[in-house]
């Protein structure tokens, strides 16, 4: 890891990240939402749902990556538009996928994290197109990749003058296939001993089962996690895109009873 | 050429082509101030009759006829309705008649291309009722309207604050990341400043928002969006690729309703002006008559006089209504101390902004 100038854990202090009301790096953070934004009523719907159970952000996806070509392609920047007025009506700020480096400004002024997905976290000339912006960065782990080719990929963005990297874990492919992809959680302490940015659990893409969404979420909580990213639909049965996996707003507002409670035992017990 | 491209010119044609139609009801409706009659058969007949001459083989004269024929039937409506027309500066859709169709619901507003010709058509009768810009937070006063304002007989009836919300608007189908070239007034594109660098948009200026919104509509240059109101979206049938886009977020600018005859009501607020004589303490003069009867001052701005370089007039809004007692013996005062202070009127307070 010695290529790691700025990322590595003695380059800097604890990296916070302050996005609306939430930082970071200091709080846990819940950022929730449907998986693609498919129209204005399914985007609010689903906004107004995961505020009222207390998340702190809202995701979803204006242009999608997926693995064929003839699936929803996601709404562009029609779904930038939308996100924007579920921004308004909320006051949740917004975290969306930005593919193309073409796209990059143009998503930094609707949205207010900038995320790159899992398939595109080696794409080196969107990691300098968002290295160049305003935005905070979600940087997904490549599902192939190791946590030393990750951080070299946070340190492509860092180098580019953007401090404001958030790592995402999301799940990495082994020879298990029960679950969709293993999450690695033993990532999040091993990235703390490796570097001072945040880290976040994607519970949802990693597992593919709907059933491991809540203990998954419970014990990225109790490994020490900065946050989670977690897919709600409001009618899940209806959505565009991983239909099977997103949680229904009632289950969100279960698995966020649970969460906030053990998050603060965690604290207590950290000293 | 290939089908879309067809249907893309056709859909600027009917673009066009309804747009020209606004403009012409709107001279309709200003013609009527100078007609008798609303219906002028020999005026009808000669229109018909210029427009047959015209030998156009795929418009065919019985085409001609029963369209033409159509429009006269919908402007002769349009005329039959007691619509004010409502005076503004610049082109449909500039930030004046924003402030038009909140003042004045249902009015017909109708563009003008310089102040005093708003002031001069509402003076002359041609036009109802003028809207006017008086002062930017950010630009601070529009000193050709406050110049006006100090030699016209026209009232001020009303007021509002508008918020300036920038738009980057762009011809139904431009990819946005295909453009390149922002054409706006230059004073839109200053507040614009961070966003055209971030997107490494280039600003082209032009001499009105909505002209600009306009003429991108018209003549769709290639690569190119313009920076006008929302309004100007609906208007020309343009894309809103982006609201809000200026760099401070409280930017407003407020306007003046004026009319040839005083606000009937009451109202909340005053305006005046007035000069003094140079000599010392006679500004502090007036104002103390302000501090003294406890009346709120909202505006106080000064101007250099034309016809007396040295020396200036004083434009003041306070809070009360010249109706009540207290200003009414106020305004007495301030008309002994002052040289000429002239009544701009009585009017409700715009509260909707605080």
């Amino acid at each position: 890891m010695k290529n790691l100038k700025l990322a590595s854990r003695a380059a800097a202090e604890q990296t916070v990240i302050s996005v609306g009301d939430v930082a970071f790096g200091r709080d846990f953070v819940v950022m929730a939402g449907p998986c693609s934004v498919e129209s204005e009523a399914q985007t609010l719907a689903a906004a107004c749902a995961v505020k009222a159970a207390g998340a702190d952000i809202l995701r979803g996806g204006a242009f999608k990556p997926r693995t064929s070509p003839y699936s929803f392609q996601g709404l562009g920047l029609q779904g930038l538009k939308i996100l924007d007025k579920a921004r308004r009506e909320t006051g949740l700020p917004i975290v969306t996928e930005v593919l193309d480096p073409r796209d990059v400004s143009w998503v930094a002024e609707f949205a207010d994290i900038l995320q790159i997905g899992t398939r595109n976290m080696q794409n080196f000339a969107l990691l300098k197109e968002v290295g160049m912006s305003r935005r905070p960065v979600l940087l997904k782990r490549g599902m192939f990749s190791t946590l030393e080719e990750w951080l070299n990929c946070a340190e492509y963005i860092l180098s580019e003058g953007n401090p404001d990297v958030i790592l995402c874990e999301r799940g990495i492919r082994t020879f298990e296939n029960y679950t969709r992809n293993t999450l690695d959680l033993s990532a999040v302490p091993a990235i703390k001993e490796l570097t001072h940015l945040p880290i976040v659990i994607d519970p949802t893409h990693s597992t593919g089962r709907l059933s491991l969404i809540g203990p998954m979420s419970l014990a990225a909580v109790a490994s020490g996690a900065d946050g989670l990213l977690i897919e709600v639909h409001h009618d899940p049965k209806t959505a565009l895109c991983d239909a099977d996996q997103a949680l229904t707003p009632d289950l969100f507002e279960t698995l966020m009873r649970q969460l906030r409670p053990l998050h603060a035992f965690m604290r207590s017990i950290a000293d | 050429m290939k089908l879309n491209e067809i249907r893309y010119k056709i859909d600027r044609i009917d673009r066009e082509l309804l747009v020209l139609l606004q403009e012409r009801m709107g001279l309709a409706l200003r013609s009527k101030k100078f007609k008798a009659m609303i219906s002028d058969p020999r005026r009808e007949e000669d229109l018909l009759a210029r427009a047959e001459r015209l030998n156009l083989d795929l418009v065919e004269r019985s085409f001609t006829r029963q369209l033409l024929a159509t429009i006269i039937e919908e402007s002769k409506r349009l005329q039959e309705e007691d619509r004010k027309l409502v005076a503004f500066q610049g082109e449909h859709g500039a930030y004046g008649e924003v402030a038009s169709r909140q003042l004045v619901a249902g009015g017909a507003y109708i563009p003008c291309l310089e102040f005093v010709d708003v002031f001069r058509g509402v003076e002359e009768g041609d036009l109802d009722l003028g809207v006017v810009p008086v002062e930017n937070s950010l630009e601070g006063a529009v000193t050709q309207v406050n110049d006006l304002l100090t030699t016209t007989d026209l009232k001020v009836i009303g007021e509002i604050n508008v918020p300036v919300k920038h738009c980057l608007l762009a011809t139904q189908g431009t990819d946005y990341r295909e453009i390149r070239v922002v054409y706006s007034h230059p004073q839109a594109l200053a507040q614009c400043r961070g966003f055209l660098m971030r997107n490494k948009l280039e600003p082209h200026p032009f001499y009105d928002t909505a002209g600009a919104a306009k003429m991108v509509a018209r003549e769709s240059p290639k690569a190119s969006a313009a920076i006008a109101s929302k309004l100007c979206a609906e208007l020309y049938d343009l894309d809103v690729i982006k609201e809000g886009i200026e760099d401070g977020s409280s930017n407003s600018t407020r306007f003046l309703l004026l009319s040839r005859e005083p606000y009937q009501g009451v109202g909340e607020k005053t305006s005046i002006i007035f000069a003094v004589p140079h000599e010392a303490g006679q500004l502090y003069d007036v104002l103390r008559l302000f501090a003294e009867a406890n009346v709120n001052l909202t505006r106080i701005a000064s101007m250099p006089l034309r016809s007396d370089p040295g020396n200036y007039s004083f434009f003041l809004d306070f809070e009360g209504a010249r109706q009540d007692e207290k200003i009414a013996e106020l305004l007495g005062k301030v008309e002994k101390l002052a040289i000429g202070m002239k009544l701009l009127g009585s009017y409700p307070a715009d509260v909707s902004s605080l």
